[in-house]
């Protein structure tokens, strides 16, 4: 076992010195792959947890097929579990967990207690996001891909409707919508019930209109982050401005999340405020990519948009595993070889490649400006949780009471206080 | 070896292995739930710091936590209702009619059925636009009384403890059958004779004989509208706005979005004590109406 432990270092110019002790891995015979052949050095059988359940015997087994032909002496398995958060986190806090998981909701400092340092991938300066799961300078989780936030639309309805271009201001949106709701096509799908679907109300588009990637950490610096006027008030107005003109479903507290993938697909609805993740999910729901256009959400009237580019869930690697190369060598598999990212419809953590999903050229012509989204800091995380707020709960209650400045005090009230408990 | 002590060496064998279970999957992790309330325990911590009874400070100084069980009081008023008609169902299909097996089979199925489904299936009953109620109501030109049913804060709890009246009242009035069957036949004959009509027996001789079964119905029925979750987690996830929130529905969010394992093993404690409280008034008020 210590053997392994030495063999497992990861550093590559050790792989002469590996090669010779390769021989005590349980998944193939090494005695034909005797060479200084850094890839005779990944071995072993490493477990990947997933939260792509959708993925599992069908795309994963190529990606383990490919990744054999890269690295013949390594095996890789697939575990897919449907809370990734929530499961990870229970699969952590037992000290035993895989190989290779999706990094959860952790505070930074508890980041090298269980994951392995990732700068020895030399991937470091060519990645988005290296900050995001970092501590200390060193980076514990890299993003699987990026995603960024607009307006995904069926061009079909747009064109019933009479809609001739993509709005780029506010007013032209507002028109637009009306048009929709003229030829009586629900103009924005926003899955109220189900409250998550509402997270870019509450987090991206006032980061973008605050045009600070740090906005939801600057929290932490005043009794009252929650103004009308200010980035929150002004995007929690919009959707509230849309609900009022009958611009959402018709009964918004019984939206059906898999239903509405169909309507958007089908043309009954027209719009989705949400990330180019949902892309792909909508085109199998029923219509093909031309079809499905996406642009960034026009807040105001000055026809420029911010947009956000948050990472996705972050590959991290077990401090603790038994085949610490061979899951390196998997996540920079991953990140380079597999095509993921395109699969999954991505934009690519590596800077220097794109995507050549359509929707997202036709998101660049409007040239947003890009924010790079930043890690929560603990203070924000540890506030936040003290006063048990749910962002897209306030969302919900902004958008439905009649006197929306008090939603805004109650939760300055409850962060005041929570700041004052936490900050001592 | 005497027989008394092949008795104790038979009985000791063959408690070891249920009462280990027993300790090591519901009595030890008890205690550590009630350690882990006097911690700030955040689930993955090995070393949390004390902080004495500050969450159960907590939990009733805030009214989003303790101040939910207002939206409970619906499914107690429901549960009630549920009672009274299983308890009619019984003493119908107690009675000499044709079918009545049937009826018996139809009444008691919905429990049988897994909770999260049941659940699942209701919303494509209560939604608004696509929804059977709707369609019913609009078929029987009952138009205006067509609404929002999970979407109108004030009768949201009254639809989701409808679908526990749905679910449970076959439960109940399964119970009551049995014990309506336990009651002997000849004290009816002798009600009969002397004169008596049908309410005058229901009221002076069933009930009487079915105090203790009704009372377990009821504590059933009242602690599972204290305990409630699965309902509105499945259906509208505590809204609208919060409207339909439980208090076990704001412990499993403590717990696992806000990470704060301490206040939920707290919250869980105080739902343990409130239904021991309720379960002892409840023994008051009846043993009072007994005597």
């Amino acid at each position: 076992m210590s053997v392994f432990a030495l063999s497992a270092c990861g550093k590559s110019d050790d792989a002469g010195k590996g090669g010779a002790k390769a021989s005590e891995t349980n998944a193939t015979d090494n005695g034909s792959a005797q060479t200084a052949d850094p890839a005779a050095d990944i071995s072993g059988t490493i477990t990947f947890l997933t939260n792509r359940t959708d993925m599992i015997d069908k795309e994963y087994v190529d990606y383990a097929k490919r990744f054999k032909e890269k690295y013949p002496n390594a095996d890789v398995k697939f575990e897919a579990v449907k809370d990734l958060d929530k499961d990870t986190k229970i699969r952590i806090s037992t000290g035993d967990f895989p190989d290779v998981v999706l990094v959860p909701t952790l505070p930074a400092s508890d980041l090298p207690k269980y994951f392995a340092p990732l700068d020895d991938l030399g991937l470091n300066d060519q990645i988005y996001f290296q900050d995001y799961k970092s501590y200390e300078g060193k980076v514990y989780g890299i993003s699987a891909g990026a995603t960024t936030t607009g307006i995904v639309y069926n061009k079909k309805a747009f064109a019933d409707a009479g809609i001739a271009s993509v709005p780029k201001t506010l007013d032209e949106f507002y028109a637009a919508a009306e048009k929709l709701k003229a030829k009586g096509i629900v103009p924005l799908a926003s899955n109220f019930k189900d409250q998550w679907p509402l997270y870019p109300w509450a987090s991206e588009l006032p980061t973008s209109i605050a045009g600070n990637a740090n906005l939801n950490n600057e929290r932490v610096n005043t009794d009252t982050p929650y103004t009308m006027d200010g980035p929150y008030g002004q995007a929690l107005s919009i959707v509230r401005t849309m609900f009022e003109k009958g611009y959402l479903e018709p009964d918004v507290n019984s939206t059906n999340w898999e239903q509405s993938k169909k309507d958007v697909a089908s043309g009954k609805f027209a719009m989705y405020f949400l990330g180019n993740w949902v892309i792909p999910q909508v085109i199998s729901s029923g219509t093909t990519s031309d079809n499905i256009g996406f642009f960034p959400m026009p807040y105001d009237n000055s026809g420029k948009s911010n947009v956000v580019l948050a990472p996705d869930w972050g590959y991290g690697v077990n401090k603790d595993s038994k085949h610490l190369a061979t899951a390196k060598a998997f996540v920079k598999w991953m990140l380079e070889d597999s095509g993921f990212d395109k699969f999954a419809g991505f934009i690519p953590v590596l800077k220097d490649r794109s995507s050549d999903m359509p929707q997202l050229s036709e998101f660049e012509s409007f040239s947003p400006t890009k924010i790079e989204a930043v890690a929560d800091t603990p203070e924000a995380t540890d506030i936040t949780n003290k006063a048990q707020i749910t962002k897209e709960a306030v969302v919900q209650e902004f958008v439905l009471i009649k006197d929306p400045q008090s939603i805004l005090d109650k939760y300055n009230g409850k962060w005041a206080k929570a700041k004052k408990a936490v900050i001592k | 070896m005497s027989y008394k002590m092949q008795r104790k060496l038979v009985l000791v064998s063959f408690l070891t292995v249920p009462v280990l279970l027993l300790l090591l999957f519901t009595y030890y992790p008890a205690v550590r739930l009630l350690y882990y309330s006097f911690t700030d325990w955040d689930g993955m911590n090995h070393s949390p710091s004390w902080l004495g009874f500050d969450n159960y400070a907590e939990i009733f100084s805030n009214p989003d936590l303790f101040g939910v069980f207002v939206h409970q009081i619906p499914y107690v008023i429901v549960g009630i209702a549920q009672n009274i008609v299983a308890l009619l169902f019984a003493v119908i299909l107690n009675s000499k009619m044709r079918g009545r097996n049937v009826f018996r089979v139809i009444l008691f199925l919905p429990f049988i059925m897994n909770a999260v489904a049941v659940a699942f299936m209701f919303q494509y009953v209560f939604d608004t636009t696509t929804g059977s109620l709707n369609a019913l109501l609009g078929l029987l030109g009952l138009d205006a009384w067509q609404q929002s049913w999970l979407g109108n804060t004030s009768i949201v709890n009254y639809s989701l403890a409808s679908i526990g009246f749905w679910r449970f009242m076959g439960y109940n009035m399964v119970i009551y059958l049995g014990a309506l069957q336990s009651i002997p036949a000849d004290i009816y004959e002798a009600a009969k004779l002397d004169g008596a009509g049908r309410m005058r027996t229901l009221w002076h001789m069933t009930l009487p004989n079915m105090t203790k079964i009704i009372q377990l119905n009821m504590f059933l029925t009242l602690s599972g509208a204290i305990a409630v979750f699965d309902l509105p987690f499945v259906l509208t996830h505590g809204g609208p706005a919060g409207a339909s929130e439980t208090f076990v529905l704001k412990t499993v969010e403590t717990a696992f979005q806000f990470n704060n394992f301490g206040l939920a093993s707290a919250m869980s404690v105080v739902l343990l004590v409130l239904t021991i409280v309720v379960l002892g008034l409840q023994n008051v008020v009846l043993k009072r109406k007994e005597g």
